[in-house]
């Protein structure tokens, strides 16, 4: 019996020290933690259950038969807690034939993966692989395969994380792709499809692996990536934060965390937020903080299609997505990359009973050949299809412009929006006056005199939040200080919402 | 008295004047900008009237409008505050005519006061000091040493069209003198063209030092003892404190006595203020009156007991001055620190924009605010960048310092930048505490701008407590979420290391206790308690029994910690993290100095580079404009061009790369 606690000791310190001090150094060096330094970071202390630490590959070919068996594979997994709350966790082991993904070490991924979907709990992966382990071949691949069929039967069931914390190539990136939200370190991690060795050789593209898949390009340039963080250590203790939002299986209500933040706390300096001259900008983030629990908003993609803004924040303790247009950036205009932004936004927060708070400021679709080329009526619908689809509750207010086929997508009543409110300053409306008049009376365009008339005209009848009350699209014309107050009153009442959507195997959103 | 008076003003001071009015029973009229429609003076008076588009030219500057709109409202007198028309001859004249009452002096009093060489020449007949000098060109240098020996050294040598530091020489002796003449008149000549050459006596290490004045239309006048204003930036007045550390009661009477004289001889009807340079020697000389009230007068107030405005409207209104010169005491220590906003650590660039959070301190304890703006207002392009007058009253001037120095630390500003950090670096600089010092103290000790790591903190540690107790609250508040496994719950750390603006770590260690924390920073015992919430930007409690207000954000992973002047940036991480956090590399900033940067959000007007030029340092690279003002963009060093990341029409952020250089 001792000889054989002996050998567990022993076989766990081996498995702990994953490729070997040498190999743990050269991590450091390259500012990268190990993988099991991650998950101390990541988990409260000590909670942490590891599973299969003792697994070894069943390669033979190519070298692999005379390598050294390292306990684990290449991924540590298991289970453990984030603030009390249960999480199943992989995290690559780059020491470890660099966190290659063999037979084995998808077996792994696989376990937890479907724990999580039997006990209804998340999964967080970190990854830091080079990818496919290349003398397993088709073994290997398979082993993606078959991670990726159950990111999608757990997508919507499970909320699934992806932290890229080193290399993602290749097929390694799909799986991540699939999973709800991704995040990345700076200068340590990338992801593409192809690398700048293969770019170089087909497309003859000289670009660095970070120009091609860095941190800062998926934050800002493809969107693929939902934040950056600057070190690993900012990274996980983010994703504690982050988590905190999260419920943790389609069958749950989000988390609540008590707030002593007062639901009927007004903010007078709202009353000033919009500025008199309708071509002027203002910050819509300023509405957002002044209305959420302790100002505390956890925004995603802020570096990203900044027209339009998307997170978390909670009202009265309880989680609540935000999605609001932000004038500062392109007038707050939809175009393609905020639609998919705001679309993908919504559509988890329905699959996971998060309530949606839309702040509409819209002045209508980007206009432009690049946007039409560019198919933004396909995209655009995404986010249209995306708010009506949605059964949560939904509650929308009207702080500026709602013009055009803009107004349709951004949550209107129309779209089953629950309870939807407008500022004083609201206009709703097809067009800004000065376009409309220009279309209405065309005849009159060399009499200016006639047209700023008739402008006026316009603007007397629809720059106001009173043409849509008197139909019942507004519920209510709110005061801005109030808005804070409404909303809390407004997500209460919706608290047992609960309609559904008709029997279908799925809708066919415009992808 | 009047029933209804209008304030041809705005900001701060319209508001300041209203505040009086009311108090009197008077009824108050606001004129405003198109700009200022939802400014707090028109919402304080009882009734406003618009005067036109937001350029002062057009409104507050247009005699016309006021003058019609005290005839719409039937208002009876005028104030009009500082600056603006409040030494307008034409106007007090004109209002006059309409038979409006002007609150301040009469125009001829003005008129006499508002050209420099004649309000000169009456000093000197007035018997005031004059700064002694010789004001017609001299001609030789013999002729110079001659005069130089008669005013006295050291003398200043100027040319009649100087400026700029350019023809312009201080001599201490006869041999400077000969010299400093011969070279400023050639200077003088090549450089304008106008070789004549004036002298005046140089005062050394000089201090700005002005009486208060107030006189009545009876014949009475007196003095409100003075005020010390030698805090200055370009010759922009930031601190002002009476008494003055320097006068003491015989330079006082001096001063006092010949400010009144020079009242006097102008027949001078309200409150004005007499300008002093004041030598090292306590040696005293008359600069100029200005014929209004001054933007310090609360610190006169406040050590006299008297309400300067409420003063001006009676005198105005006819009556006598209720008290005599003997009457007038000095009680205890004022001093006002302008809060303006602009960036000081940008080189004090003026910041418009909106008040997204405005909370100043409150109006207790010997604490004035003059301000006259709210939460959500605007700061705007068109008037000027003062937010408030922050005034502090005590019985010494130590306590006024202390006094300040908490109050700065209340004064919450957000969404535009202010100078708050810069007062609060002044307020305890060894040379102000010390009250020697002259004009020249902030150019001095500040040559270079000013910077972060100009204001040390007197307790560091004190930092990192209050960031440990911050970061403690908010592990707590985590043990609160739902969904957590019976039996497995979180239970927070309590041992915690902070890391300071990405240098020192200090380690600490929070308890929860009833109202606050106990936290221990290496060794040293801070017991904070506190009523502050989550989301709140002013952390107030006490620490160890002492009052303490922090201002404090949170950013991301840090807090960002804002006390006596100094800002940090606090990482609150456990043990095993920081210890984690060693093995990561430091990044190195990016370098920017091979990039021109947009030092402020506009709009870019001109790139007047192209790429592969090159362009030598004070070159002008690109134009941006803001604020209605074009600001320049020069090379700071020989450079080429690589890359031109901005277009001509582009609106930039601060920040914002607009050219790189190789």
């Amino acid at each position: 019996m001792h000889d054989i606690i002996t050998q567990l000791e022993e076989k766990r310190h081996r498995a702990a020290m994953g490729g070997g001090q040498k190999r743990i150094d050269a991590q450091h060096k390259k500012g990268k933690l190990t993988a099991r330094e991650r998950l101390e970071l990541l988990l409260d202390p000590g909670s942490f259950e590891e599973w299969d630490m003792f697994k070894e590959h069943r390669c033979v070919d190519f070298g692999m038969e005379l390598a050294e068996k390292i306990p684990g594979d290449g991924v540590v997994t298991g289970y453990g807690t984030i603030n009390g709350r249960m999480v199943f966790v992989y995290a690559q082991d780059f020491t470890v034939f660099g966190g290659a993904l063999s037979e084995t070490h998808a077996e792994k991924i696989c376990k937890i993966m479907d724990h999580a979907m039997k006990v209804g709990a998340p999964v967080i992966g970190l990854n830091d692989s080079g990818g496919a382990r290349i003398q397993e071949g088709v073994a290997a691949l398979g082993g993606y395969a078959e991670v990726f069929q159950r990111n999608v039967m757990a997508s919507g069931v499970i909320p699934q994380i992806s932290m890229i914390m080193g290399p993602s190539a290749g097929g390694a990136v799909y799986s991540p792709s699939m999973t709800d939200f991704i995040f990345m370190v700076k200068d340590s991690s990338y992801m593409f499809v192809t690398g700048p060795e293969v770019v170089k050789t087909v497309t003859h593209e000289e670009v660095t692996a970070e120009e091609l898949g860095g941190a800062v390009m998926h934050t800002t340039k493809s969107g693929v990536a939902d934040l950056a963080f600057e070190n690993d250590v900012e990274a996980l203790y983010m994703l504690r934060r982050f988590f905190n939002y999260l419920p943790l299986n389609n069958r749950e209500k989000p988390p609540v965390r008590p707030s002593n933040d007062a639901p009927d706390r007004l903010d007078y300096s709202l009353d000033t937020l919009v500025p008199d001259n309708a071509n002027k900008p203002y910050d819509i983030k300023e509405l957002i903080i002044k209305t959420v629990d302790d100002c505390e908003f956890f925004e995603l993609q802020p570096s990203y299609a900044k027209n339009m803004v998307i997170g978390f924040a909670r009202m009265e303790g309880h989680t609540v997505g935000i999605v609001a247009n932000q004038p500062m950036v392109l007038a707050g205009c939809l175009d393609i990359k905020s639609s998919i932004k705001a679309a993908r936004f919504v559509r988890f927060c329905d699959a996971f009973n998060i309530p949606v708070i839309t702040f509409v400021d819209v002045p209508g679709f980007m206009p432009g050949t690049a946007q039409e080329y560019g198919g933004i009526i396909k995209h655009g619908a995404k986010l249209l299809y995306a708010y009506a689809e949605c059964t949560v509750p939904k509650v929308t207010v009207i702080t500026r412009k709602a013009y055009g086929g803009a107004y349709d997508v951004m949550s209107p009543k129309h779209l089953r929006g629950d309870v939807n409110f407008a500022w004083p300053s609201a206009e709703i409306a097809v067009m800004g006056a000065k376009g409309a008049v220009e279309i209405i009376f065309r005849d009159d365009k060399n009499d200016p005199v006639k047209l700023a008339a008739r402008e006026a005209e316009y603007k007397e009848k629809f720059a106001n939040p009173f043409v849509a009350g008197a139909r019942g699209f507004i519920d209510d014309v709110i005061q801005p200080h109030e808005t804070r107050k409404r909303i809390c009153r407004s997500l209460t009442m919706l608290r047992n919402k609960k309609i559904e959507n008709p029997w279908r195997k799925h809708g066919n959103i415009p992808l | 008295m009047f029933k209804k008076i209008l304030i041809a003003n705005r900001g701060e001071i319209a508001c300041r004047v209203i505040k009086t009015a009311r108090k009197m029973g008077i009824k108050t009229v606001a004129v405003y900008s198109e700009a200022d429609k939802d400014a707090l003076h028109v919402e304080l008076a009882d009734e406003g009237v618009c005067i036109g588009p937001a350029a002062s030219k057009e409104s507050y500057l247009s005699i016309d409008k006021i003058i019609a709109a005290c005839k719409q409202t039937g208002a009876e007198a005028v104030h009009p505050g500082y600056g603006f028309l409040s030494e307008n001859e034409e106007f007090s004249r004109r209002l006059e005519e309409s038979g409006v009452i002007f609150i301040g002096p009469k125009h001829y009093s003005v008129a006499a006061m508002g050209d420099k060489i004649a309000s000169k020449k009456l000093a000197n007949e007035a018997k005031v000091n004059t700064i002694p000098g010789y004001n017609e060109a001299i001609g030789t240098p013999e002729q110079a040493v001659e005069i130089a020996k008669g005013i006295g050294y050291p003398v200043m040598i100027k040319a009649s069209a100087g400026g700029g530091g350019k023809g312009l020489r201080v001599a201490f002796n006869d041999k400077e003198c000969a010299e400093g003449f011969a070279s400023c008149k050639n200077e003088a000549k090549n450089a304008f063209g106008d070789d004549r050459i004036f002298m005046e006596k140089y005062v050394l290490e000089p201090r700005h030092i002005e009486i208060q004045v107030l006189g009545d239309a009876h014949g009475n006048t007196v003095y409100l003892h003075e005020r010390e204003c030698s805090i200055q930036r370009r010759h922009q007045k930031v601190i002002e404190e009476a008494p003055s550390p320097f006068v003491d009661p015989a330079m006082r009477k001096a001063m006092g006595v010949q400010a009144v004289a020079l009242a006097k001889a102008v027949n001078y009807q309200s409150a004005g203020t007499v300008e002093f340079v004041v030598g090292a020697d306590k040696s005293f000389y008359f600069l100029e009156m200005n014929t209004r009230l001054q933007v310090e007068h609360p610190v006169t107030e406040l050590i006299t007991g008297l309400d300067l405005v409420e003063q001006m409207i009676r005198v105005a209104a006819g009556e006598k001055l209720s008290f005599k010169q003997e009457d007038i005491k000095i009680n205890g220590w004022a001093m006002e620190c302008r809060i303006n906003a602009e960036d000081p650590f940008r080189g004090f660039l003026p910041s418009t924009g909106r008040l997204v959070k405005y909370i100043p301190p409150p109006e207790v304890d010997g604490v004035r605010v003059d301000t006259g703006v709210y939460e959500g207002g605007e700061i705007s392009m068109f008037y000027d960048s003062m937010i408030a007058k922050l005034i502090v009253h005590a019985d010494s001037r130590q306590q006024a310092i202390l006094r300040m120095r908490s109050a700065l630390n209340e004064f919450l500003i957000r969404g535009v930048a202010s100078n708050v950090a810069f007062q609060a670096a002044l307020m305890q600089h060894p040379r102000f505490v010390s009250g020697n010092f002259n004009t020249g103290l902030i150019a001095e000790e500040y040559p270079n701008g000013f910077n972060a790591a100009d204001v040390p903190h007197d307790s560091p540690k004190m930092l990192v407590a209050v960031g440990a107790a911050l970061m403690s609250a908010h592990l707590k508040r985590n043990t609160t979420i739902s969904g957590q496994l019976r039996g497995h719950e979180y239970k927070p750390w309590t041992k915690l290391v902070a890391k300071i603006n990405d240098d020192q770590a200090h380690r600490a260690k929070a308890k929860a206790v009833d109202g606050g924390w106990d936290v221990d920073v290496e060794g040293e015992m801070f017991a904070i308690r506190t009523d502050w919430q989550f989301g709140e930007f002013l952390y107030r409690g006490t620490i160890n029994g002492e009052p303490l207000c922090m201002q404090v954000e949170q950013r991301g992973l840090v807090y960002r910690i804002f006390h006596w002047g100094m800002q940090i940036d606090a990482a609150l991480m456990s043990e095993r993290a920081f210890e984690l956090l060693k093995l990561m590399p430091e990044k190195q900033a990016p370098d920017m100095s091979r990039f021109l940067l947009s030092p402020m959000p506009g709009l870019l007007t001109q790139v007047a580079v192209t790429v592969g030029q090159e362009v030598k340092a004070g070159e002008v690279v690109a134009k941006i404009e803001a604020m209605k003002m074009e600001n320049v963009l020069k090379a700071e060093r020989d450079c080429v061009v690589d890359q031109i990341l901005a277009k001509p029409g582009e609106s930039l952020a601060v920040d914002q790369v607009i050219v790189a250089f190789k």
